[in-house]
């Protein structure tokens, strides 16, 4: 028995040195940069809401030293120094933190000027599932946290894997997700469009649309979704202006009340290509096949 | 009356003392400036880190922020008050016309189609954005300047009227196209926008030294024409019998004055008031004389436009306002409790 223990410990060991880092580490990033880490960064400064979330879902949290006056999941990360946000920084303060490690995206601008200011940057976030599952794995091996990284993935999968097997055979609902009044939709191969259809939901906006389509008012009453799901209520949007909207009185969605509201860290979840990506598709799900939960 | 006339004779005798006040001025403001930020530098602190620079050793963060980020900000926001303010007072005294600034011929909307063209199809494309915005705004800003010339001229003759109708014409069309396109791409509308109301935010060592080498020419080609300037005051007629080749001062002098503001365009944005207001405000304080008046109205456009920064970065931070919201909201009062001292 103990000598069994004692195997499976050191299996334990073998398997987790096959999954450490070793440094010097030198990367390319989605920008094309190069980024060496002589060591696992210590003060690392997340300038994106889900790169916060991803260091933290790797148990790095603790190497965060400074993160966008957008990040507030887990709660902890609000107690650090806000740098504004990746379009208009605080570079005084970000400089001052003596980051080992920025991570920011690629559009920006901002990873260009870091880097001529000489930090360590990773420029490039992910924006559709997949990417996400990648970055996981990118996240983990710079900052040694390999192992952690295939849990946090192979816990997403399981996620989405579940909620499949739940919903597999009933009915697809459809579904007019709506990010603000005039109206802005998401289009199927939008990241929210993707977590749509991993959650049993059938997107009345069509792939030839595009991924963020202005929608024709019309378009919508004719399609006659049986779920609306309003993105916009955290920002002055309700069920009750949306249903009091020409033609909606008889869309079966107002009909079997499901209008749906959603709050301010729902939004933030179903937007964020981060670790609760997983938490999203189950989130959507309930919302829309009530009766498999 | 007495009193006014005494301060006139007196400001005409002494040439040197204003503008080495202003000097000092400006130096005072710069280094305040520079000491001033979201994160704390202690005076010592600050001074080693210039020192630092000066020889050329950075080390440490103080040196970093000081003389990478903010020293360059300090800097670019003076050159281009600089310019801005010269090349208003340039245009009012060729027009000689007050209400004429350095955006009269259409320079400003014409950048600002330009930036926006860019940033909505090229947007996407962060390096070809950064690269394409300057340059399309500082080609964007002549071209309409030309095209504002070409249109206003009869034969060989320039005149004053033609030339700004068809700036505010050309300008209002321009400014329009860049409407739609606002509207047309939401997604770059605030991109747009905030680059319509300028900004030093992303001032570097790399950006600067393309428009100061535009700058400088210009600003010695305007400061050249001083006395020029002051001889077309009497009139166009009575210039040309004093020997003065009036045509050609006024096609250099726009030249100038266009590339000072195209130069100051492409890198800052939009920003507005600072060369209506600031040589409008030195011609009271010390006199109408453009040998005195330029050179003042360059010093006090540069001090005008590091103190708007300095609270555009600061009032609010760690977020910024754009600073042409500042020089119109300090620039627009300040312009008219002078104007009512003088009338008074």
């Amino acid at each position: 028995m103990a000598k069994r223990a004692a195997f499976l410990v050191i299996l334990l060991l073998a398997f987790q040195a096959a999954l450490a880092t070793s440094y010097p580490l030198t990367v390319k990033d989605e920008l094309g940069g190069s980024l060496t880490l002589t060591h696992a960064p210590r003060r690392i400064v997340s300038m994106i809401p889900s790169d916060t979330e991803t260091v933290c879902a790797l148990g790095a949290c603790g190497s965060l030293v400074g993160v966008d006056a957008l990040s507030d999941w887990p709660k902890r990360v609000t107690s650090l120094p806000q740098l504004g946000n990746a379009n208009a920084p605080d570079l005084e303060a970000l400089v001052a933190l003596k980051p080992d490690l920025v991570l920011t995206d690629e559009y920006s601008g901002l990873a260009p000027r870091l880097r001529n200011l000489g930090l360590p940057v990773y420029a490039g976030t992910p924006q559709t599932f997949d990417q996400a599952l990648t970055f996981f794995g990118t996240l983990g091996r710079l900052l040694d946290r390999q192992s952690e990284a295939a849990v946090l993935r192979g816990r997403v999968e399981g996620q989405v894997a579940a909620v499949a097997a739940k919903v597999a055979g009933s009915s697809e609902p459809s579904v007019f997700v709506e990010l603000d009044p005039t109206p802005y939709s998401v289009g199927p191969a939008s990241y929210l469009g993707t977590l749509l259809a991993k959650a049993g939901g059938r997107n009345i906006v069509g792939a030839g649309m595009g991924e963020y389509p202005q929608v024709d008012p019309e378009y919508v009453v004719k399609q006659d979704p049986e779920v609306v799901l309003l993105m916009d209520a955290p920002y002055g949007e309700s069920v009750a202006k949306a249903e009091a909207r020409p033609g909606w009185s008889t869309l079966r969605a107002v009909e079997d009340g499901r209008v749906l509201a959603l709050d301010r860290q729902q939004v933030d979840m179903l937007s964020r290509a981060g670790p609760r990506m997983g938490d999203a598709v189950v989130l959507l799900a309930r919302l829309l096949h009530p009766g498999h939960f | 009356m007495a009193r006014a006339d005494v301060r006139r004779v007196v400001s005409r005798g002494a040439g040197l003392a204003p503008a080495t006040a202003s000097l000092a001025a400006l130096a005072a403001v710069m280094l305040l400036a520079v000491g001033v930020g979201s994160v704390h530098v202690p005076p010592a602190a600050l001074l080693s880190a210039l020192a630092d620079g000066l020889t050329g050793h950075l080390h440490g963060t103080v040196d970093t922020i000081v003389w990478q980020l903010r020293l360059p900000r300090v800097v670019l926001a003076a050159l281009v008050g600089a310019a801005l303010s010269l090349a208003g007072g340039a245009f009012q005294g060729v027009f000689r016309n007050p209400l004429a600034d350095p955006y009269l011929l259409g320079a400003a909307s014409g950048a600002g189609f330009g930036a926006a063209v860019v940033l909505v199809f090229a947007g996407a494309v962060p390096w070809l954005a950064r690269l394409g915005v300057p340059l399309a705004a500082f080609g964007c800003a002549l071209a309409t300047v030309a095209v504002v010339t070409l249109l206003a001229r009869r034969g060989s003759q320039l005149p004053s009227v033609a030339l700004i109708l068809a700036g505010v014409v050309v300008g209002s069309s321009l400014s329009a196209a860049t409407s739609f396109l606002m509207l047309a791409s939401r997604d770059r509308a605030a991109g747009i926008l905030s680059w319509l109301l300028g900004s030093f935010a992303f001032a570097s060592w790399a950006r600067l030294l393309p428009v100061a080498a535009l700058l400088v020419p210009s600003v010695v080609a305007i400061l050249g024409a001083a006395r020029a300037l002051d001889v077309l005051q009497l009139g166009e007629e009575s210039a040309a019998q004093l020997g003065v080749p009036v045509a050609a001062v006024r096609l250099a002098l726009l030249a100038a004055a266009t590339l000072a503001t195209a130069a100051a365009v492409s890198v800052a944005g939009v920003i507005g008031f600072v060369g209506l207001v600031v040589p409008h405000a030195v011609r009271l304080a010390f006199g109408a004389g453009h040998r005195r008046l330029l050179p003042l109205a360059g010093l006090w456009g540069a001090l005008f436009m590091v103190l708007a920064d300095l609270f555009a970065r600061t009032v609010v931070a760690p977020a910024e306002i754009p600073v042409g919201v500042i020089t119109a909201l300090v620039g627009g009062p300040f312009f008219l409790a002078l104007l009512r001292r003088q009338q008074r």
